[in-house]
């Protein structure tokens, strides 16, 4: 009788494995969530910075608590590697954020890697930062239909309103 | 804690014929106890709270409307892991038609209306542990005998404690309690090793045993610790939002 799970099978698991061992996956994540802190924008494997969004997040949450809040001083103290960048992180992230509730980091993929691996990657980065943006929204075109018929509607009630404006 | 006395002044009237006044009691004082009006600390059972998962919170809701109907019918007292209990089951095979159990409750587990809690008492020298499940029909009465909060959640060691810290009179009364129940500061002593499982590693996080093994033996155990734990923020879940919605819906 099996009492334990077959080794391959892993499911609803929601951490993935990295590095050697549980504490070398958690000090990979801390490099990665130091260097965010750090630059607002990096580029890593897709599978790293998905694992790190949330760590990253949720340390953003502990920082809003406040500077004398003792846990989160810890948290901070152990996530940032470089202990410049914990007063970074209170006096000018968390300020930043804190009128949005969720969501301090955008996720975008990339071509794969160029070297033998070619593995998937992504850029993460915080929102709000002062580098040039990476996605520039573009406007529809004015030729599709809908826009036809707004620039139409548009244009009559400018007539209108030139009309009603002569004749009062 | 504020208590107002309104004393009458009768006592001091001159009477018409001269005699002293008949000796008046002074009314009984009002005492208004605020302490036990608390609107924040009132106590949410733990299997209201749904675990962490993917399912739909429909199912949970569902539940919740069908442990509240059994609730309205069937009062469960608010308890907790380490207070003594007493449960009156129904059986077909006893001549009344029903069971009396009294034990230390040990263990709160499931959620929903699956949720179960464990009794254990030392009768004759020989342990027993009973699981009975809190919406279970059969139950005709549970009785909290002694209201106690522990230091931890699981009160397993008991097993490997000395027998005397786990034996309760069958024919207990009731202790009535009056103020918020404190955590006691006594710890619980355990008998010599082999033990089911060694307490003394920090997987278990056991507060409330007094060890008596040698230093080097502690030490030992610490090699097992894993201190990167407690910053895995992932691992955390945070019940504060849940518990004020399910308490809006109670």
């Amino acid at each position: 009788m099996r009492l334990s799970v077959a080794a391959a099978i892993s499911h609803g698991r929601v951490y993935r494995r990295f590095g050697l061992s549980p504490r070398s996956r958690l000090d990979l994540l801390r490099n990665l969530v130091t260097a965010l802190v750090r630059h607002e924008r990096i580029e890593t494997p897709w599978a790293r910075a998905d694992e790190m969004r949330g760590y990253a997040e949720r340390l953003i949450d502990y920082a809003k608590r406040g500077d004398k809040d003792e846990r989160a001083m810890r948290m901070a103290d152990f996530w940032l590697t470089e202990k410049d960048l914990i007063h970074k992180l209170f006096k000018v992230l968390a300020p930043r954020f804190q009128p949005h509730p969720g969501s301090y980091t955008r996720l975008l993929q990339i071509p794969n890697r160029d070297g033998l691996d070619r593995a998937k990657m992504a850029v993460i980065e915080l929102k709000g930062n002062p580098l040039p943006p990476l996605v520039r929204p573009r406007r529809d075109s004015d030729k599709t239909l809908l826009n036809q018929l707004l620039k139409g509607y548009r244009q009559d009630a400018q007539r209108a309103a030139a009309a009603r404006g002569t004749a009062v | 804690m504020s208590c107002f006395g309104c004393f009458s002044l009768s006592g001091y009237r001159v009477s018409s014929d001269g005699k002293p006044p008949k000796f008046q009691p002074p009314p009984k004082p009002v005492i208004i106890d605020r302490k036990t009006q608390k609107e924040e600390r009132r106590f949410l059972s733990p299997e209201f709270i749904p675990p962490r998962g993917r399912t739909d919170p429909l199912k949970y809701y569902i539940e919740r409307k069908d442990m509240i109907q059994r609730r309205k019918v069937f009062s469960i007292p608010e308890f907790y892991v380490g207070s003594v209990l007493a449960v009156t089951t129904a059986d077909p095979y006893a001549s009344d038609k029903s069971k009396r159990f009294v034990g230390i409750c040990i263990q709160r587990g499931g959620k929903g209306l699956g949720a179960t809690f464990v009794l254990r008492n030392v009768i004759e020298d020989q342990g027993v542990e009973i699981c009975y499940e809190l919406y279970s029909p059969r139950i005709q009465a549970i009785e909290v005998l002694k209201l106690e909060k522990r230091l931890d959640e699981n009160l397993m060691y008991l097993r490997d404690a000395l027998p005397e810290y786990s034996t309760f009179d069958v024919n207990m009364k009731p202790v009535p309690r009056m103020e918020h129940e404190e955590i006691p500061v006594n710890k619980v002593r355990m008998k010599p090793k082999p033990w089911s499982k060694r307490w003394e590693r920090p997987k278990y996080n056991i507060k409330g045993i007094k060890f008596e093994l040698p230093e080097h033996k502690m030490k030992a155990a610490q090699k097992w610790s894993q201190p990167w734990l407690e910053f895995d923020m992932l691992r955390e879940y945070d019940t504060s939002k849940i518990e004020a919605k399910i308490r809006k819906e109670l």
